[in-house]
Parts: C-alpha cells; structure tokens; sequence
C-alpha cells in the first residue's frame, strides 16, 4: 500500500513540477515581452528627448547666427552711404556691438588703396576688451594681410556674405571664432569693403555643457568639415549607445547627441531583475504548495479508494442480501387465491429497506421494513432483520411474536442504537383473516372498495427498547379486498422544488382496479415522473398484496349423492355426461371416465353396506383446467380397493376368473387412485384423470 | 337394453342393444343364460347397437366363452365400437374371442 502511495505520489510530484515549468514559462513569456515593449517606448523615448534638445539647441544657435548675420548685413547697406567719413566709420561699428551683445568684434576690410590716404591695407575695427569696453584700432597693414585670409577672399571673390570656417583668432578675443563676411558696395554699385563681423564661439560650450539628458550622456557641435567646436567634459561613452545628430542649415555645423544605451534601459533592468527575482520566489512558492496539495490529494485518494472498495463490498453484500429477498414474480403462480408483487427500488447508497414473504400452512407471512440511516450499518441491519423475521416465523404464527422476537434478540445486540419500522403480516388465505402487528412503520393502505390507511397501533419500531410490549391488531379480508404496504421513500419522494409526492397521489393512483405487478409498476412511473430531476434520496419499496376468492374460476365442483341401490348407477352415466359437456372431454375418454367411476361406486354399493341396510354414496366430482377429480364417500366398512389384487389379464379361458376386473379397470383408466380412511370413520376414494 | 336372440342352425346370433352397466347386466345375464346350452356351436354376440359395458357385461361374455370352451363351441362378437374395443384391450379379451367386425 505505501509502496503504491509513494509511486503515485512521485507521479503527482511529476505532475506538479510540471505545471510550475508551465506557469514560470507563462509568467516569464509575458515578462519579456512586456520587457521587449517597455524598453522599445524607453528608446523612444530617449529618441524624442534627444530629438527635442537638439530642436532647441539648433534654434537658440541659429537665432544668435541669424541676429548677427541679420546686422552685419543691414549695415554693410547703411555704410554704401558712409563710405565718405572714415571716421564716422566707430561710429556704426559701436552702435553695432552696442546693439549686438552676441558679436565679439567687427572689422572692415577695404579693397587695397580703396582710400588711397590710408595706404594699401585698410581694415578698422573694434572690439570688446577683457574690461567690456570697446577697442578702436586700424589693424590693416603688411603683417595683417587680410586680402589674403579665406573670410575676406571668398566673399571679395565672390560678392555674396557667408559664414567662416570657425578658427581660433589671435588678433581680436583670442579664443575660437566665426566670422560673418558681407560686401560693402559703394554708390556706384562697385565693391568698396567686406564687413566682417566675429562671434565668439565660447556660448556654444556653455550651451553644449547645460545638454545633459542622463547621467553620463553627452553632446558636441561640428563644423561643417568636422571640426569640433563644442563638447561635453567626459564625452566618452563605453559600450552601445544611442546618437541623435541635427544639422544647422545657414552654418552646416552638426550637433548630436549621444547617450549609453545602459543608462537609458537603467530604470527597467532594475525593475526586471526585481520582477524576476519575485516571479522565481512565486514559483518556488508555487512548487511547494503545489506539492503539499498533491502529496495530500495522493493520500486522500488512496482513503477515497480504499473507502470505495470497503463499499462496494458492502453492496456487493447487500445485493446478495437483496437477492434472497423473493424476486420472481408472480411468486405463486399456482395459487388462484393471491396476486402479489413486491418491488425495490434502492437509491444510488446502501440502503436498509426490506421486505420478505411466504406461504407457510396455507398461511401468508410478509413483511415490509426501514432501517433508520443508510449506508453500510443501516444495510447489515436490514440483512439482521430479515434473517430474524425468517428465523422467528418458521415457528410463529402470531405476528406480534414475530415482532417481539425479532425485537428482542436485536436490542441485545444493538450497540450502534438503530432500528426499524417494521410491519409484520399473517394473512390465513383459507379465511381471509389478517392478523398484523406495526413496529413504528406507517400505516399500510387497505383496499375494499375504496382505498384507506388500515388502522394501526404505532408501537415503538424495532431495536429501541428491550421486551417491548407490541400490540397485535386483526382484522378480516374479504375476496377482492388488498393491502398495499410501502415504505416512505415513496411518499416522501421529493421533487426538484422539495415537494412531497404524498399520500393523496399513492391513494388515487390505487383507486385504479390494477393487477398488483400493475399498481407498482404505475406507482414508481408516476413518482419518477413526479421527481423528475432530482436526484432519489432514499430506498423505495412496496408491496402490494391482492386477495383473491380462492376458488378457481376454472375450477368447479359437481356432487352426487347416491343410495346404496345398484338401480341408481345410470344416474352416473348423466353425470359424467354433464361434466363431459362442461369440459369438453370427447365421447371415448368420456365412456372410459364413466367405466371408472361406475365400477368403483358398484363397488361401494355392493360391499360397503350390511345387505338390506342404507347407505349413501357420496360422490364430488372437481373440474379443474387439466384433471377431473372424483372424491367418492362412504360410511361403510373400511375397505381399500386400491389392496385387491391386480387381475392377471394374461390368463387363458379356464383359468381366468370370472371377477375382479372392476377394480382393475378404475386402476387403469384413471391416472391416479388413493384411498384413504378418515377419522370420522368414512372411506375416502379420490381418483383423478388428467386430461 | 334390449336382447334379441335368434338361433339359425348350429349358430345363435344375440343382438345387443344400449347400454350394458351393472343394473343391466342382471337381466341380460339372465336372457343369455339359455344361449349356454347351445354352447357347443357358434354363438355370435351381435355388438353393433352395443354402446357400453361395464365389468357386469364382460362377466357375462366371458361366462359364455367359458362355456364355449368347455363344449367346444366358440364365441364371435361382432362389430364392437372403438370404446368396447378399448376395454377389450385392456382386459385381455381381445385375446379371449373371435372379433369381427
């Protein structure tokens, strides 16, 4: 047994194990998926919030780009008019960087010997100091040749304004600069100057600095051809990273954006290592509760087994029990004087209803019972029960004796204080006198005419008390009346709403002039239909008894009472006729009957009675459906036919006797002949053909 | 039950008519009994109207074939029903006379 426990314990243990695997592949599947989304909308994110700095970062850079190119070029056309006072040439250039705080320094740079007192190179300019005052100083001279410097050239060259390379200037704020450059024309529309304006380069660093979106990522700006004009300190990203990058369009400089790819997923490896660290704590949860219930549910059904093998023994039991119980039906068939039929109908438990029936000396014992509970106590009670009722009965007549023996021997026994309405018959089929005791169980239904319940004592049921004093009852049963005994599984048949089938129901369904086979057979469809759904909850059994006139209808009787006058034998030949006709036994066997009968009642005739002395012959003929019986009776002196001799029928001529032969001829023809002496000193001769 | 004898030579003929049971038999013993003398020819018992006998009337015929056989004459009975001849089965005389039918 433990040995098989374990074996299926190891294989609930299997099971469990399995459905943890199938749960942690589940929770892990959606974990990483969400894991998948989450760090997707993260990148996004970052994506975006990178996207959107570089927008604001180009527009500032672009709008101080803008506001300076904007100036330089509306005074190169303020200064086509000026180009006649040299000196009032400060003048605009301090209005410029007093309106332009974002411009460092501005120069002119005159096409050689454009004034041709000024000498070859001519280049004015201003600029900011360290204090924020402004510089006036000509700057133009061999050393500074700014007809050769790339910002002068390309525009002098080409006429039109554009941006400079950045470059680190060492004339003017010494630190890294771009320069605006537009031509200056004169009022004859000829190229006279290029004005050139510088911007300092160092508020792209402040600007670059204050870009931080994570810890440790990072920005710059490019020029156009590359060159590093501006970098977050530490801009050095080890392993995957996210780069954004947007271009200016009026400088062609390129600001980007980098960002460690760990920092950005920072928040959701977190979370995930938690997540998972949880889920594996859950599942091993999981796995131990898991195990515990198997390991319980194992045991548990192993009880469960156990417990329905202990009872399905048991109802094998009961069902051999049950099968004792009489269960061919009709239980006598060659009684004319009884119908009776007994059913039972057990619910889905062992049960304790019982019924039992005999005929013992012309005598019908029955009775029907309910053990209180059910189940396997209530099922071996019930075997108790009808063994004791077999038992008693076989030398008791009175039912109240039956009843008390069975009370008696059972309450000495009784340790688990059950017991049983009980109703115990005794029903003289000679008489039709119904001697009947109740032990607790409910009153049977008595059919004369109209259907009643019989009256009963109620008595204590069987098994309570010891030497209880139980009240027999009688009464007479006429032909035709019947007694329906049930027990109340069928009364208090519940259907699906809790309603009772009740006795009005069983009392109209037996006002119906049925067979008995017929009555329980419609009471049990009319409950079942009455039930419907719901499931029967207790043991259902009946049985219905019909009693009936005990003569056949198929068998009658014709008398003949003769003097001891041999003149009076034809009177036996109209007689057989009669009886003849009546059954409808043809002519030859009828001449062979009348041969019988005539020479056993001149037998009687001649010898019974003193000579000269009366006597009476009686003769009773009883015609059943396959014999015709003669009982022939007389007072005469005790004389057995049935002892002479057989004629030896053998014998030649001489030797045979003249008599003897009628005796031999009612043994021969007749099928069975039996004398008998009564006690009242009567010579009994009975002898039956069958036919 | 009525009897009719008539003699015709060395044979007598007795025509047996109804029903030959107990009481019966006293009176046809009785008419038979002459037919003894004649013993020593051919009696024939004439059965055709004979519906019944009982062992009163086997009694009777077999006192005649005794009779028969002690002069040694015979007895012939004559067209007996399926009935009669159902007895005479069953007592032996079928083998005691000479039936015809």
């Amino acid at each position: 047994m433990s040995e098989k426990l374990s074996a299926t314990a190891k294989v609930y243990r299997r099971r469990g194990l399995f459905m943890v695997l199938l749960a942690a592949v589940m929770l892990e599947a959606t974990t990483l998926t969400q894991f998948f989304f989450a760090r997707r909308d993260l990148k996004n994110e970052a994506e975006l919030r990178a996207k959107n700095e570089l927008m604001v970062s180009s527009l500032k850079i672009e709008s101080i780009m803008e506001n300076v190119e904007t100036a330089t070029k509306n005074m190169a056309w303020v200064m086509t008019e000026h180009l006649d006072d040299t000196d009032e040439l400060y003048d605009f250039f301090h209005q410029l960087l007093f309106t332009n705080p974002d411009i460092a320094d501005v120069a002119m740079a005159f096409s050689p010997s454009y004034y041709p007192q000024m000498g070859y190179w001519f280049e004015p300019s201003s600029s900011r100091s360290e204090g924020g005052e402004i510089v006036d100083e000509e700057i133009g001279s061999e050393q500074h040749d700014y007809l050769s410097m790339p910002w002068f050239k390309k525009v002098f060259d080409s006429g039109i304004g554009s941006w400079s390379e950045p470059y680190f200037d060492n004339s003017g704020g010494k630190s890294m600069v771009v320069t605006y450059a537009e031509p200056v024309y004169d009022l004859d529309g000829k190229m006279a100057a290029v004005l050139g304006t510088d911007v300092s380069l160092s508020f792209l660093s402040s600007l670059v600095e204050n870009v931080r979106l994570y810890p440790n990522s990072f920005s710059k700006i490019t020029s156009r051809e590359g060159r590093l004009l501006a970098a977050s300190p530490d801009s050095v990203v080890s392993g995957k990273a996210l780069r954004q990058e947007a271009e200016m369009s009026d400088t062609g400089w390129t600001m980007s954006i980098v960002i460690p790819q760990d920092e950005v997923f920072e928040s959701i490896n977190r979370l995930g290592h938690r997540v998972i660290l949880l889920q594996i704590l859950g599942l091993l949860l999981l796995w131990f509760i898991l195990s515990r219930t198997i390991k319980e549910q194992a045991k548990l059904r192993q009880v469960e087994a156990s417990k329905e093998k202990i009872e399905s023994e048991l109802k094998i039991a009961s069902e051999i029990q049950m099968s004792m119980l009489p269960k061919i039906f009709p239980p006598f068939p060659e009684r004319t004087d009884l119908d009776l039929a007994a059913a039972m109908y057990p619910a889905k438990e062992v049960g304790g209803d019982l019924y039992d029936f005999f005929i013992k000396e012309e005598r019908l014992f029955f009775c029907i019972g309910d053990v209180s509970g059910k189940g396997v106590p209530a099922s071996l009670l019930m075997a108790v029960t009808r063994s004791l009722f077999r038992t008693v009965s076989a030398h008791e007549k009175s039912p109240q004796r039956i009843v008390s023996a069975i009370n008696d021997s059972m309450t000495g026994t009784n340790e688990n204080n059950m017991f049983v309405t009980f109703f115990c018959g005794v029903l003289d089929l000679r008489t039709g006198h119904l001697r009947y005791c109740n032990a607790g169980h409910n009153a049977p239904f008595i059919l004369k005419g109209t259907v009643g319940a019989l009256p009963v004592e109620p008595n204590l049921p069987i098994g309570v008390m010891p030497g209880m004093n139980f009240k027999e009852q009688e009464t007479d049963l006429s032909f035709d009346d019947s007694i329906f005994l049930y027990t109340d599984g069928l009364t208090e048949a519940e259907d699906a709403d809790h309603r009772l089938f009740g006795e009005e129901r069983v009392k109209d369904l037996l006002s119906i002039r049925r067979t008995a086979e017929e009555h329980l057979e419609a009471l049990e469809t009319a409950m079942t239909k009455f039930v419907g759904t719901a499931p029967q909850s207790d043991d259902l059994t009946m049985l219905f008894i019909h009693y009936m006139n005990k003569i056949d209808p198929e068998e009658s009787e014709r008398h003949l009472i003769l003097h001891n006058d041999i003149q009076q034998i034809p009177q036996l030949a109209d007689f057989v006729e009669t009886i003849a006709d009546e059954m409808k036994i043809e002519q030859s066997l009828a001449m062979g009957i009348n041969l019988a009968l005539e020479e056993a009642v001149t037998n009687v005739i001649m010898y019974a009675y003193p000579k000269g002395s009366d006597g009476l012959v009686d003769i009773e003929a009883i015609m059943r459906k396959k014999s015709l019986e003669f009982i022939i009776t007389d007072s005469g002196i005790p004389f057995d036919p049935t002892q002479v001799p057989v004629a030896d029928t053998t014998l030649g001529v001489e030797e045979r006797p003249v008599g003897g032969l009628g005796i031999f001829l009612v043994r021969n023809i007749m099928d069975t002949v039996n004398y008998r002496r009564s006690d009242d000193g009567k010579n009994i001769l009975s002898m039956t053909k069958n036919i | 039950m009525l009897v009719s004898i008539t003699k015709k030579n060395q044979e007598v003929t007795a025509k047996l008519n109804g029903r030959l049971d107990t009481p019966a038999a006293q009176n046809v013993a009785e008419q038979l009994e002459p037919l003894k003398e004649d013993a020593a020819g051919t009696i024939i018992l004439d059965c055709k109207e004979l519906s019944y006998i009982s062992s009163s009337g086997l009694r009777i015929f077999l006192s005649l074939r005794k009779a028969a056989a002690e002069k040694g004459g015979k007895v012939i009975v004559r067209s007996i029903n399926n009935e009669i001849r159902s007895v005479f089965q069953m007592t032996g005389f079928l083998n005691l006379f000479q039936i015809e039918d």
